[in-house]
C-alpha cells in the first residue's frame, strides 16, 4: 500500500495490484454452463506443470498456455467473448474506473468468539469465575433448541470476501499495476480478482473502456503511466491554493 | 583543525611603513625545526594533512636596503598556494533513510516503482539532507491562513516511515505551549523545507524533549540559517539535556531507550533499579539482524544516477 495526492493536496491510501500472465483459458457457452450468461474462464500466474494430473492440465494445453496457479470465471455479454489463449493486461482497466476485489482473507485459525464474532466476554474481576471470554448463554428457554447459524467459536479467515466500489486511480502498462483504491482483502502477494464494480452508482462510469480486452499487439500505443485526471503528479510544481 | 604554534599570518609588522621588519611569531622550539619555506599543519583529528608552501623566504631581522642604496618599497609577504593532496577524499554520502525498504515479504518490484516517484519528487522539488536534532524551517500550503502559506520552525525529533510516506516531525515552544507538527516529506502541500542549522544529536530519537525543560525545545521562528562548509563532517551535539521532575511521559532512564542525550540526576538506586529491564541478550539476536550495507549501495547508486540526469 501506498500514498497518493490528489491535486486538491487530500491524501489517499492505495493498494497495488500486479497483473501476472493472464491468459483467457475457455469459453462456454450460455447454454453449456446453464446460467443466464456465457462464461470465460481465466487464469493467471505461471505455476509448475509436474504436481497436476493430466486430466486437469486438458484445459491448459487446449489453450495452450502454461499451467496457471488460479482458475476464475467472468460472466460475459456475448458481444465481448474473447478467443482462449489471449494474454490479459493492466491496460483492460483505465483510471477514473471502479472495480469489486475479491479475494481470500487472511486466515487466523480457530478463534475465540470476541475475536471472531465482536462479542464483549464478561469482566475481568468481581468475582467471575473461569469466564472471561466465553460466549454466555446461547439460547433461549424458550426456543429449547440452538438455531442454526448460531455464532460460535470456530475457523475464522481464509475465506473470500470482496471489496466493493474502489477507485482505479493509475495504471502502469510496463510493469502490469493497477493502483486501486482503500484497502484489498488477504495479505501480501496473494492471488486476487478484479471485476467490474456492481454497485448501481458506478454503473454508468465508465465512458470508453477498452473493448472487449486491450490487446498488446493491437494499434493503441499507450504511455507508460496513465493518471486519473484528480491525482497530483509529481512532475509538477507543489499544490498552492489561490 | 589545529595549528602549531601562534598565527602565521598576516605577520605582525614593526616600525615605520618606510622600513620593513618582520617578526617571526613566537613559535615553540620544537617547530623551529622545520624549514623556513614550507611548514606542516596537523590535523587534530582527521586523516587529511594540508601542506602550506611558502612561496619565497622572508629574513628574519634587519632592515632591507636596495642595491641602489634607497630603502625598498614594502613588499607583502606571498600569498600561501593551500594544495589539497586528498583530492580524492571521499565524498559524504547520505541517503535519506526512508529510502531503504524494511524488512518484509513484499514484492522488491514494489520498492523500485516507490523509488521512481519519490525520485521524481526529489527533481521537482529540493528536499535537503538533515538529521534528527537539526532545525528546520518548513512553509506549507495552507487554504486557511491569510497568505495561503504557512511557516513553522522546530528541531527534528523523529524521522519515521519508509518510501512516500516518509515523515518527520518539527518540535518547537510557541508562547509557552509545545508544538510539534508531523510532515510527509513528499506531500505536495510542501512548498520549501530550509535547514536552518545541520547537526546530529547523541540519540535518533528526540522525544523526551517533551519531559525536557521548555528552554531545550525553543527556537526563535525567525532564526537564521546557520552558515557551514560543505567539506566539514556533520557535528554532532553532545549535548545533555536536564529533565522537568518526575513524573515523564515514559520511563526514560530505562535501557529499551537507549538514551544518551540526557543528564539522569536520580538518585543511584533508581538508576539501578531501572537495568532490571535491559535485555542484554538482545545484541547477540541473530534473527534481528538487518545488514542493510549492500541494499544501500544499490539504493545510492540507482538514486545519484537518475538525480544527476
Amino acid at each position: 500500500m501506498m500514498p497518493i495526492w490528489t491535486k486538491s493536496g487530500k491524501k489517499h491510501a492505495v493498494t497495488l495490484l500486479k497483473v501476472q500472465d493472464c491468459h483467457v483459458l475457455r469459453y462456454i457457452s450460455k447454454e453449456e454452463s446453464g446460467g443466464k450468461t456465457s462464461k470465460l474462464l481465466v487464469g493467471g500466474k505461471n505455476a509448475s506443470p509436474f504436481s497436476k494430473s493430466e486430466s486437469a492440465m486438458e484445459i491448459f494445453k487446449e489453450a495452450g498456455v502454461p499451467r496457471k496457479q488460479k482458475v476464475t470465471t467472468f460472466n460475459v455479454t456475448d458481444d465481448a467473448i474473447i478467443k482462449p489463449g489471449t494474454p490479459l493486461y493492466a491496460a483492460h482497466f483505465r483510471p477514473g474506473q471502479f472495480v469489486d476485489v475479491t479475494a481470500k482473507t487472511i486466515g487466523k485459525g480457530f478463534q475465540g468468539v470476541m475475536k471472531r464474532w465482536g462479542f464483549k466476554g464478561q469482566p475481568a474481576t468481581h468475582g467471575q469465575t473461569k469466564t472471561h471470554r466465553r460466549p454466555g448463554a446461547i439460547s433461549t428457554n424458550k426456543a429449547a433448541k440452538v438455531y442454526r447459524g448460531k455464532k460460535m467459536p470456530g475457523k475464522m479467515g481464509n475465506i473470500y470476501r470482496t471489496s466493493f466500489g474502489l477507485k482505479v486511480w493509475r495504471i502502469n502498462t510496463k510493469h502490469d499495476i493497477i493502483y486501486v483504491n482503500g484497502s484489498v482483502p488477504g495479505h501480501t502477494n496473494c492471488l486476487v480478482k478484479v471485476k467490474d464494480s456492481k454497485l448501481p452508482t458506478y454503473k454508468d462510469c465508465n465512458k470508453n473502456p477498452p473493448f472487449p480486452t486491450f490487446f498488446a499487439d493491437g494499434d493503441e500505443k499507450l504511455p507508460e503511466d496513465l493518471y486519473d485526471e484528480e491525482i497530483f503528479q509529481f512532475t509538477d510544481p507543489s499544490v498552492t491554493y489561490a | 583543525m589545529g595549528v602549531k604554534g601562534a598565527t602565521l599570518f598576516p605577520p605582525a609588522l614593526e616600525g615605520t611603513p618606510g622600513s620593513s621588519t618582520y617578526r617571526l611569531p613566537s613559535l615553540p622550539p620544537a617547530t623551529l625545526g622545520f624549514s623556513n619555506c614550507a611548514v606542516q599543519l596537523e590535523n587534530t583529528g582527521g586523516v587529511c594533512v594540508n601542506y602550506f608552501i611558502f612561496a619565497g623566504c622572508f629574513s628574519f631581522s634587519g632592515s632591507r636596503i636596495d642595491s641602489d642604496g634607497k630603502p625598498a618599497k614594502f613588499q607583502p609577504p606571498p600569498k600561501p598556494v593551500i594544495i589539497d593532496k586528498q583530492k580524492q577524499r571521499e565524498e559524504r554520502r547520505f541517503l535519506s533513510p526512508e529510502f531503504i525498504p524494511p524488512r518484509g515479504r513484499t514484492d522488491p518490484l514494489k520498492f523500485y516503482i516507490e523509488r521512481k516517484d519519490m525520485i521524481q519528487r526529489r527533481k521537482v522539488f529540493n528536499i535537503p539532507e538533515f538529521y534528527v536534532g537539526s532545525v528546520l524551517a518548513v512553509t506549507t500550503a495552507d487554504p486557511y491562513a491569510s497568505e495561503k502559506s504557512n511557516r513553522f520552525v522546530g528541531i527534528c525529533i523523529q524521522r519515521g516511515g519508509k518510501g512516500l510516506g516518509a515523515t518527520f516531525v518539527l518540535r518547537n515552544v510557541i508562547e509557552d505551549q509545545g508544538v510539534e507538527i508531523c510532515y510527509e516529506l513528499y506531500s505536495p502541500r510542501i512548498q520549501a523545507i530550509e535547514v536552518l542549522k545541520l547537526e546530529k544529536r547523541l540519540d535518533d530519537n528526540l522525544m523526551y524533549l517533551r519531559d525536557a525543560l521548555p528552554e531545550y525545545s525553543t527556537f526563535d521562528m525567525n532564526m537564521k540559517p546557520v552558515s557551514r562548509l560543505d567539506s566539514e563532517e556533520i557535528p554532532v551535539n553532545k549535548l545533555q539535556v536536564r529533565m522537568k521532575p518526575k513524573p515523564w511521559s515514559k520511563r526514560w532512564e530505562r535501557p529499551k531507550y537507549n538514551i544518551k542525550g540526557i543528564k539522569f540526576e536520580l538518585p543511584e538506586k533508581k538508576m539501578k533499579e531501572a537495568q532490571k529491564w535491559s535485555q542484554p541478550w538482545l545484541e547477540f539476536d541473530m534473527l534481528r539482524e538487518y545488514d542493510t550495507s549492500k541494499i544501500e549501495e544499490k539504493i545510492w547508486k540507482e538514486v545519484s544516477e537518475a538525480l544527476q540526469k
